[in-house]
Order: C-alpha cells, then sequence, then structure tokens
C-alpha cells in the first residue's frame, strides 16, 4: 500500500506555497467533563479537499473532537470555523445541513428498518423532507439515489434487508452509507473500519479513496497501516492535546510520537 | 438504477386491499343485521378505535408514549358541545369544526410544551397537562357544566346540497364509518409520505435522526397536533352519537385504556388498535354481566398474557404487510 493517494494537486496543510483557505479550523478548542480536561486548546485547520488522520491513544479525545465538530457537544470554550462561519454549539441537524456528516465509532444505525430506508431517509432530508400526501417511495429521485450510495458503499442487493440483520463490516459501511447519503463536504470517519476482517477492512480502505476525490475527510483510525495509506497528513492527539502534527513519514519519524504511541 | 416499486401492486398489496374491503363491507352491513344494542355498540367500537388509532401515530410510530390523550378527545367533545348548544340550529359540520379547533388548540400547547422532552418524561407531562384540563372543565362549572357536563340534542344529517335529515342508528353507523375510514386512509397516506417516515426514523435512531439533518422537535410538533386533531374528531363523533359531553371522558384513565387498546391490538399497524378497542370493549361487556366491577380482574390477567404470549399485540404480525 503506498503512503500517497494518486492524485498530484493534494492541498497540504503544512506550509509551503499558497495553502488553499482550510475548509475547517478550529481554535483553541476545549472541552471539560467536569474536572477531566478531554480537548486542551486544539487548533487545526484542514484545508479543502485532505484526507487528515487523526490518531492517538484511547481517551486521547478524538471521538469528543467529532462530537464538537458535529454539535453533539457544545465545546467549553473555543472556536470551530467551517468555510469561515463559527458552527461552534450549533444542533447537529443544523450543522448537518452545512453539510459536515460523521460516522460512529459505534454503529449507529436505524436498526428496524431495511438496509435501503437508512439511506433513502438520509438522501430524503435534503429533499421533500415535508411531503406527507405522497407515498414515499414515489419519490423516485430519493430512492435512486439512495440505492446509488448502497452501491458506492458495497451494499447493493441487500436493500430490502434489514439493518439489524447485517453483518458487523455491512454494518460499518452502511454507517459510512448514511451519512454519504446527505451530501456532505467534510465527512468524519470514526473508526470505520474497527472490527473489521482484512479483506473488509481493504474494502473500505478503497471505498474511502474513491470517495475522498470529491469531499474533505477527517478519519479517526487505530489500524496505523489503513491511516498511514490513506491521509495526507497526520494530526496525533494526546491527553486531549495536539502531539504533533505532519505526513504520515514525518510521524513515523517523530520521537514523541513513538515514545507515547507507537511504540507497544 | 430504474426503480418504480410504487407503480407495482405486489401481491400482499392487493391482499391488503381485498382484506379492507371485507372488513369494510361486514362494517357497513353489521347494523342491518343487528340488534340495536349490539348496532350501537360497534359504533362506539369504531370511536373507540379511531381515538386508539389517534394515539398510534405517536406510540407506535414516532416512538413517544401519550397519557394525555382524554384532553384531545374532551376538548374534541366539548367543542362539539360548544357549537351545538349555541348555534341554532344545531349543525353537524359546525359541532366537528368546533371540536377540532378546541382539540388542536390544547394540542398546540401539549406538542409545544411536552415534545421538549423524552421518554418518560413526555409521557409524564401528558398526564399532568390533560389532568390541568381535567381539573378546569371540573371545576369550571358555568361554561362547562361542571361534574354533570352538557347535553345537547343531536344534530341532522346535513350532507352539502343533499338535504338534510334526523339521524337514525343505522345512517349515524354509516356517517361514522365513513369518517373512520377517511380518516384512517389519511393517516395512513401521512404515514407513508416522506414525513412519516421521519417520525418512524426518530423512533428507530432519535440521536441519528437529528445528526442527518432533521430538526427533531418540530416533526414531533406536528406529530402531536396530527394525533390530537384526530383524537378531537372521535370525541367529536363520541359527543355526537351519545348527545353530551361529561368530564369523566377528559379523566386519565381514559387515556389509560387507549394506551391498552394499542398494546392489545398491536402497536404501529394503525388497525390493531380498532382491534385492540373491540377486544377490550367486548371482554369488559361480556365479564362485567357476570361479575360487575370485579371484570377488571379477569380483563387484567388476559392483558398480561397478551403481553407476554403476544407481545405485538393482536395484529402485530401483520406489522410490515400493513406499512408497505
Ligand atoms: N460525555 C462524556 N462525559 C464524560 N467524559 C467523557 C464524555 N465523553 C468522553 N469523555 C472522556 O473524555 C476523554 C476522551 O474521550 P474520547 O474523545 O472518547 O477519546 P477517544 O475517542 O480518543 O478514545 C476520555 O477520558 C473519556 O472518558
Ligand atoms: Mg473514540
Amino acid at each position: 500500500m503506498t503512503a500517497e493517494g494518486p492524485r498530484g494537486a493534494v492541498p497540504r496543510g503544512n506550509g509551503g506555497a499558497a495553502a488553499p483557505a482550510p475548509i475547517v479550523r478550529t481554535e483553541g478548542l476545549t472541552v471539560r467533563f467536569g474536572g477531566l480536561t478531554a480537548l486542551n486548546n486544539v487548533s487545526i485547520a484542514v484545508p479543502s479537499g485532505e484526507i487528515r488522520g487523526i490518531i492517538g491513544p484511547n481517551g486521547a479525545g478524538k471521538s469528543t473532537f467529532f462530537n464538537c465538530l458535529t454539535g453533539v457537544l457544545k465545546p467549553t470554550s473555543g472556536r470551530i470555523l467551517f468555510n469561515g462561519e463559527d458552527i461552534a454549539g450549533l444542533a447537529p441537524h443544523t450543522i448537518s445541513r452545512k453539510a459536515i456528516a460523521r460516522s460512529y465509532q459505534i454503529t449507529n444505525i436505524l436498526p428496524g428498518a431495511t438496509v435501503l430506508e437508512n439511506v433513502r431517509i438520509a438522501v430524503q432530508s435534503r429533499h421533500h423532507n415535508w411531503s406527507m400526501l405522497r407515498h414515499h417511495r414515489a419519490y423516485a429521485d430519493v430512492v435512486d439515489r439512495a440505492c446509488a450510495v448502497l452501491a458506492d458503499v458495497g451494499l447493493a442487493g441487500k436493500e430490502t434487508e434489514l439493518a439489524v440483520n447485517l453483518s458487523h463490516g455491512e454494518q460499518r459501511n452502511l454507517e459510512v452509507g448514511i451519512a454519504l447519503a446527505t451530501e456532505p463536504r467534510l465527512l468524519c470517519l470514526d473508526e470505520p473500519t474497527a472490527g473489521m476482517s482484512v479483506a473488509e477492512t481493504h474494502a473500505t480502505v478503497e471505498l474511502i479513496r474513491r470517495i475522498a476525490r470529491d469531499l474533505t475527510i477527517l478519519i479517526v483510525e487505530h489500524d496505523m497501516e489503513v491511516v498511514m495509506g490513506l491521509a495526507h497528513t497526520i494530526t496525533v492527539l494526546n491527553y486531549g492535546e495536539v502531539l504533533a502534527e505532519g505526513t504520515p513519514a514525518q510521524i513515523q519519524a517523530n520521537l514523541r510520537v513513538q515514545e507515547v504511541y507507537l511504540k507497544t | 438504477m430504474t426503480t418504480a416499486p410504487a407503480a407495482r401492486r405486489t401481491p400482499s398489496a392487493v391482499g391488503y386491499r381485498i382484506g379492507l374491503t371485507v372488513v369494510l363491507a361486514l362494517l357497513a352491513l353489521a347494523p342491518l343485521v343487528l340488534p340495536p344494542f349490539w348496532q350501537r355498540f360497534v359504533t362506539e367500537i369504531l370511536i373507540w378505535g379511531l381515538l386508539a388509532m389517534s394515539s398510534d401515530i405517536l406510540i407506535g410510530y414516532t416512538g413517544m408514549v401519550s397519557f394525555g390523550h382524554s384532553a384531545f378527545f374532551g376538548l374534541g367533545m366539548y367543542g362539539a358541545a360548544a357549537a351545538l348548544l349555541t348555534v341554532k340550529p344545531p349543525d353537524l359540520w359546525l359541532a366537528g369544526l368546533y371540536g377540532l379547533v378546541g382539540a388542536g388548540v390544547v394540542a398546540a400547547f401539549v406538542a409545544y410544551f411536552a415534545t421538549r422532552l423524552r421518554d418518560i418524561y413526555f409521557a409524564i407531562s401528558t398526564l399532568v397537562f390533560s389532568q390541568i384540563f381535567y381539573v378546569i372543565i371540573f371545576t369550571w362549572t358555568e361554561v362547562t357544566g361542571g361534574e354533570n357536563g352538557l347535553t345537547f340534542s343531536q344534530p341532522r344529517l346535513s350532507l352539502l346540497g343533499l338535504g338534510s335529515d334526523r339521524f337514525t342508528p343505522v345512517t349515524l353507523h354509516w356517517f361514522v364509518l365513513a369518517v373512520v375510514t377517511l380518516s384512517y386512509l389519511l393517516i395512513r397516506r401521512i404515514l407513508q409520505s416522506p414525513f412519516g417516515k421521519v417520525l418512524e426514523s426518530i423512533r428507530e435512531n432519535e440521536a441519528r435522526t437529528r445528526a442527518i439533518g432533521y430538526h427533531i422537535e418540530r416533526y414531533k410538533i406536528v406529530a402531536v397536533m396530527l394525533s390530537g386533531l384526530c383524537a378531537g374528531l372521535a370525541g367529536v363523533l363520541y359527543a355526537i352519537q351519545n348527545k353530551f359531553a361529561a368530564p369523566d371522558f377528559v379523566f386519565f384513565t381514559v387515556s389509560g385504556e387507549v394506551v391498552i387498546f394499542n398494546v392489545m391490538g398491536g402497536m404501529g399497524t394503525l388497525v390493531g388498535p380498532f382491534a385492540g378497542a373491540a377486544f377490550f370493549l367486548l371482554l369488559r361487556e361480556g365479564l362485567s354481566r357476570f361479575l360487575t366491577e370485579y371484570y377488571l380482574i379477569p380483563l387484567g390477567m388476559i392483558f398480561v398474557a397478551i403481553v407476554i404470549f403476544l407481545p405485538q399485540g393482536l395484529l402485530g404480525f401483520l406489522r410490515r404487510r400493513l406499512n408497505q
């Protein structure tokens, strides 16, 4: 697996010539749970079009960072600028409509609905969502788009199955499909390959590479091979603070990172 | 991908239509063959079924348990009473309008405040709101008649342009059947619509539904309004059938029975609550003849047996077919 994606003009966050304006930037983001500081003064800028890896030991604050970005948590202090607008503390549905989507570390789907319905309802959030007098299947645009998303995430043919009956790996991909169906510009993936087999992991990596052509991706991942292979830049969190930031090669060579994280 | 499932009639959709037609035909014929007591009884089952169905919108589809449906039902009743007592000559459609406005106002009030709460807190707040309305109705004697309620005369059955006539038990039954059937078809369509699918998504996973961009509270408010209006309509029909409005019907035990109809008949099916209402009312009728007020003991045991052995309710097994 090569460390670089196939694209030439990948915008880089690490200085150099005229970096493009970041699609998302945090300034002094801090989250405290009582006495525990889960995020401490985190300032990160992610250029549009980048795949940004976020790594760090368990409890480092990675999921908390996503929770702030998607409105699940209101940060104790700090700003989150998405395309220049401060979105810190906005409601999750408002942030979703600004084109930020996420998948969850712990699978978070509609268990009793069909696979198609899981994705269809996400597509529908942008189209006809208040229509009351026609059958939902009559809106072929929504159904067709949902089927296309399912094909994208490798779930074609599973449309009529109940989501709860999918295998773990399939549910993980459905998770990504639901997020994709909301047509995001920024996609936050929280350990998308957690618990997957080697083959499933490989397929998911390919999927992420494919969808990354049109959007910016933040990915939290424990599988080092996966994250090093996918990310253009990696941010390392430790005890809620940014420990290091750089290309996969730089991170692998960073002594402090090795000290707290990579050495096992 | 070319998908046009809407245009396709699946075998089970055909089965649904046949089943519905047969049941409606039987219900339409029922008053022609039944003795007067049972004639009236079947009409009443339809009305209670409509009330229970209105509650199913929240319990079965949105995942919100309301213990306050007696308030919507009661306001429908008293609204109808207001029209029938103040407007001369008493007008059927005006009774419906007043009743729906009454129930709608209360539903808007409850929806606005109660939907900020979830789960048991929502359930309790609906109960508290309905009891507030009960106390108001019970104590405001000059307007509501207090404990004694209000009695009035039955409006004539008037169909626009077709003249009017006094209700007979049979025409009243047909009128109720028509209103209930149209309400059922409308609610069913709304629950199959994109809006209705959002309600189901809220039931399945509220946090995720919010995360994909839905403003949950707004959907819940509309769901409660819809449910309250439908319950109010049942109240109107009950007022017209019985020619009185009484505070007992606003009391929370009525709301409890509504939830029981849903659990017995099958939540999330719309028709299940009708079956639940029929089953419960028939059992009560039969048991109380032998056991007077002790009928509650076997009724309670039957309820527990259903919850244990038929957790989906009497018609729960039809759920997927009914909701296609
Ligand atoms: N809602 C919460 N309430 C209290 N503590 C929390 C909450 N969410 C996370 N934490 C704590 O914050 C720290 C960071 O958690 P998290 O962001 O989930 O870490 P990561 O995803 O990097 O493993 C952990 O110590 C965790 O226990
Ligand atoms: Mg985490």
